[in-house]
């Protein structure tokens, strides 16, 4: 695969790849963005060589995984090095409104967002894959690097965790989060 | 039926969070250049790169500046102590012959030699010290005065100093006999 031909692969996943980031980011806009380029000069310098022993998308999100926890080390260490300095915190509840708000959010969207930033990253990456970016749980487990066994395992338990938390904001807010609608389509 | 419902409600939840994602997504124009023009700026601030040339350049340095030492102090003795005479035991006072000359080193030389040349020079000037020490001691023994000198003098010691002799006249010995008063 030539370089144009890649180019133009990428820019059509592009926005998923940019979903991905924010996933392996805490929801961080601006390191998703600083990995995305990182992960495109990998590319560009041939660091990262696609050989097409699996789909381009599997390839392309496991090559931003790592390069998502490779920046979040050198992060963590910079931190530990120039600690005291006024460089902000990783909260995963701030971080996912560091951005400016372009869109308005519903409460339960934000909900959303804080409940999965509590999740361990594994739960999270299997269902941001398997829900968000619709990859079956095998591809999901080729992203993660790991058995499927392991990847569906992950993916049931932040299942649980999620649905834990659907019906403690069922509670919390007396609504019915389109129960009814769904039961009467049934 | 339950599971059903909740797998779609997370289904919705997320594609809502996909939506607004994609719209705030940086466009993919923007990234890729700055990907593009990214190589020369970490080229040229890789701080591996300057790290590693940073420790090359201390140790060549560090290697230059032990090999000169290293050479030069086997050559150049640090002290050099040449007694010119053996040092005096008797009570005159030591003439400026005898001093002990000792060559002047400079604390940059000292630093340099090696550790057996320290060893040697400190035993040196111990040696030093302790001729100069001994010549002290011999000085201040040649000048020792006893304190009760002064009361052992007396105005007849003139007298004492000059007795009568055999060959002397009557009338010259008459001088020592007592005045008598009549």
């Amino acid at each position: 695969m030539d370089i144009a031909e890649l180019k133009g692969e990428l820019e059509r996943l592009h926005s998923a790849s940019f979903g991905w980031a924010l996933s392996c980011c805490r929801r961080d806009h601006a390191e998703a963005e600083e990995v995305l380029q990182t992960v495109y000069l990998k590319i560009l310098e041939g660091k990262a060589l696609y050989r097409g022993e699996s789909s381009l998308k599997t390839w392309l999100f496991a090559v931003i995984r790592k390069t998502a926890i490779g920046e979040y080390r050198k992060r963590l260490l910079r931190n530990l090095v120039f600690i005291g300095s006024s460089e902000k915190c990783d909260d995963p509840a701030t971080s996912a409104d560091a951005p400016p708000v372009i869109f308005e959010r519903s409460e339960i969207q934000k909900q959303f967002r804080v409940a999965l930033a509590k999740l361990p990253p594994r739960q999270r990456e299997a269902l941001h894959l398997v829900f968000y970016e619709d990859l079956s749980l095998r591809e999901a487990a080729d992203v993660m690097g790991i058995s499927i066994g392991s990847a569906r395992q992950h993916y049931e338990r932040g299942k649980k965790h999620l649905r834990e938390w659907l019906n403690e904001t069922e509670t919390d807010y007396g609504i019915g989060l389109g129960r009814k609608e769904t039961q009467s389509a049934v | 039926m339950e599971s059903g419902w909740e797998e779609k409600k997370l289904k919705a939840l997320f594609s809502e969070l996909k939506a607004t994602d994609e719209q705030t997504a940086p466009r993919f124009a923007g990234v890729w250049n700055r990907a593009q023009i990214a190589p020369r700026r970490i080229r040229a601030f890789n701080p591996a790169f300057v790290a590693a040339t940073a420790l090359l350049v201390f140790g060549l340095v560090f290697l230059a500046v032990w090999s000169r030492y290293s050479q030069r102090t086997p050559q150049e003795p640090m002290v050099v102590i040449v007694p010119t005479a053996p040092v005096p035991t008797n009570a005159t006072a030591p003439s400026p012959s005898n001093e002990i000359n000792v060559k002047p080193v400079t604390p940059r030389k000292i630093l340099a030699v090696s550790r057996a040349n320290k060893l040697a020079a400190r035993r040196h000037a111990m040696l030093v010290a302790a001729n100069r020490k001994l010549t002290k001691d011999a000085n201040t023994i040649a000048n020792w005065q006893s304190p009760t000198t002064a009361l052992l003098t007396s105005p007849s010691d003139e007298i004492f100093s000059s007795l009568p002799q055999f060959n002397q006249s009557t009338t010259q010995l008459k001088s020592f006999l007592p005045t008598r008063s009549n």
